[in-house]
């Protein structure tokens, strides 16, 4: 029992930090919005994490994930608004439909892209976020580029109450639900064989084949629980907190590259980096964006290569070093 | 009627083939030598765009005598690059230099955007136009294509012909051996780095002289794409795969562009971009090495 009740120790500071964050927000005025974004690049770091930090492989194609997820919850909305009676169960089927086209759209890139390796891999993830955006747009799926407005719709279900709670509290709650769950599944996936697996392959892929390992089998995994968490993001953070989608915005590959700096910056691989990095990222953005306004990216690209160079492990990867051989040390995985 | 649509909007392509092709050249010559694939390369076309305009509004010149300027600034933005990041990554994770060079290019475009605002611009270079029959071209863009067209020649023949051009064949065979046999291996680093982003530069100036209008921060996103699918027609590590890639890009966007213009209810210029994504899918999962590349 206590030995099981071990296993789970590095769990307990990433839900201090969110539970310190919820907290913070619901108890001092005006922290909401600021508390809420934060949880947003901390869940988006730790679902990323999930497959970048196990594997080592690059997607610069992830936000497309969240897109899809978008436009799941936005699909539920607007095509379930005519049925009464539905209520808030719309929200749940939203939720799955965006898990679903998710993990859908994950296992078909992940059967074509993970073939590919190093170099080519990010150079296919590249390609299938822009030729996803660009399918939308150009064969006018789901509104084409005119994309989804859907205020009106969330009006009509829930009432002008109840929709403006869901976008401005309940979206938010999700999401610090969908990080805690995320850092969970990471734990879960590091102590099993998935996790041993995964390691051995960002080692050196090749011996692990040579090892017997199914090394598709274990990516794909790792693919797909990433890709399907994202879906839930993109469901949460962003159609119900702001009711539109537009294939642009749900496909801009920034929003990828903030979440491969949140897992480098705390270190990729380690179950508290996305926390670590997320507030930090989140933080010095919010920030930026007060004192300077505008120039945010001027600030972070030579910060990005400053960390790449300098700190290579992140945050934690220090902290773990330091806290070596201490009491500490068991709770930072 | 389509099909001689079709003729002229070919003639188009190979035209606007040459310059993706000078365009991808730089990102292949870094690749092949480096291994590094450079995730900022949109940036960099970038750049030379807002060298011809300042040539052009600021000064007055011909855009022709941007591209010598361009180069200069690209080699320069190379050196600085190399020796501050790129060094110490050769050997690092492709995680490291894939994200270092996305850094330098958002770096760039912001610094751009500072100096110059993010609004479009565009510039009017008054050249002529010649009647070919099956379509009209603007002398400007023959010469856009014709100086890509030189430029890859020139490279050729560097390579081929020049003792540090062998160094860095030499250098992609086998760096070890290199070292041994007394190549300067961080030099020819160095000079690849410098010079896959000079030509990079200068392609920028090229590919303004043919579009010259859209000039923008943020235009280089589209460029990095292309440039990708192009490189990986080509054979992503070879510099003329690149080239005769970006003819065979070319072809593939005017033509498919005439052909889904026909379609009713769809938006053509979308669906052209949706199709060279599906190219460079294709091409990664049946022949990796590129349509012209080595077995």
């Amino acid at each position: 029992m206590k030995q099981c009740a071990a296993r789970y120790y590095p769990l307990l500071p990433v839900l201090a930090g969110y539970l310190t964050m919820f907290l913070m927000g619901r108890s001092l005025s005006g922290m909401w919005q600021l508390m809420a974004m934060l949880a947003f690049y901390c869940a988006l770091g730790q679902a990323f994490n999930i497959f970048l930090g196990m594997t080592g492989y690059v997607d610069f194609g992830y936000v497309a994930f969240l897109g899809v997820g978008t436009y799941g919850m936005a699909l539920a909305i607007t095509r379930l608004a005519s049925f009464e009676g539905l209520g808030l169960g719309i929200i749940a089927i939203g939720l799955l439909l965006a898990l679903v086209m998710a993990t859908l759209l994950s296992l078909a890139v992940g059967a074509v892209a993970l073939r590919l390796r190093g170099a080519y891999f990010a150079i296919a993830t590249i390609g299938v976020n822009e030729g996803f955006r660009y399918l939308i747009e150009g064969a006018k799926i789901w509104n084409g580029s005119e994309g989804i407005i859907f205020n009106a719709e969330m009006n009509r279900i829930f009432g002008r109450g109840l929709a403006s709670a869901l976008s401005t509290f309940w979206a938010d709650v999700m999401v610090f639900i969908i990080a805690a769950v995320a850092a969970w599944v990471t734990l879960y996936y590091m102590r099993s064989k998935i996790g041993y697996a995964l390691t051995a392959l960002r080692e050196d892929e090749d011996a692990a084949k040579v090892m017997g390992i199914n090394v598709t089998r274990y990516k794909i995994i790792a693919f797909t629980t990433s890709a399907s968490f994202a879906g839930l993001i993109g469901a949460t953070s962003w159609a119900l907190k702001t009711p539109y989608v537009f294939p642009p915005e749900v496909f801009e590959i920034h929003y990828t590259v903030e979440a491969i700096i949140i897992v480098l910056l705390g270190g990729a691989g380690t179950l508290l980096g996305p926390v670590v990095g997320g507030l930090i990222y989140g933080l010095s953005k919010y920030w930026l964006s007060v004192i300077m306004p505008g120039f945010q990216l001027l600030i972070f690209a030579p910060v990005i290569i400053l960390i790449i160079l300098a700190f290579p492990d992140g945050v934690v990867g220090i902290l773990r070093k330091t806290l070596k051989n201490t009491q500490l040390e068991k709770f930072i995985e | 009627m389509v099909l001689e649509q079709l003729t002229g909007n070919l003639v188009q392509g190979l035209v606007l083939g040459a310059i993706y092709g000078m365009a991808t050249m730089g990102l292949s010559l870094i690749f092949g030598v480096l291994r590094v694939v450079n995730v900022g390369h949109g940036a960099f076309i970038m750049v030379g765009a807002f060298v011809t305009l300042w040539v052009f509004s600021s000064l007055g010149m011909n855009p022709v005598v941007a591209a010598p300027l361009a180069f200069m600034v690209g080699m320069a933005l190379g050196f600085i690059f190399y020796y501050s990041t790129i060094r110490r990554l050769v050997k690092a994770p492709e995680l490291a230099s894939l994200l270092a060079t996305f850094a330098m290019g958002v770096l760039l475009e912001e610094i751009v955007k500072l100096i110059f605002g993010s609004e479009f611009r565009g510039y009017n270079w008054v050249t002529g136009r010649i009647d070919l029959g099956v379509t009209i071209l603007p002398v400007s863009k023959i010469y856009a294509s014709v100086g890509s067209l030189s430029i890859a020649v020139l490279l050729y023949l560097w390579f081929k012909k020049t003792r540090s051009g062998t160094a860095m064949r030499c250098v992609v065979e086998d760096s070890e051996g290199a070292r041994v046999c007394g190549v300067n291996v961080d030099g020819v680093y160095a000079l690849s780095f410098a010079l896959g982003i000079g030509l990079t530069v200068l392609s920028g100036v090229l590919l303004t002289m043919f579009i010259p209008v859209g000039i923008n921060p943020y235009m280089g996103g589209a460029y990095t794409l292309k440039a990708f699918v192009i490189a990986v027609l080509g054979g992503l590590a070879s510099p003329y795969g690149a080239f005769f890639g970006g003819l065979v890009f070319g072809l593939i966007e005017n033509g498919s562009y005439t052909l889904f213009a026909l379609l009713p209810g769809v938006e053509p210029f979308a669906l052209t971009r949706f199709l060279s994504f599906l190219v460079l899918l294709l091409i990664l999962l049946l022949k990796p090495t590129g349509l012209l590349g080595k077995k």
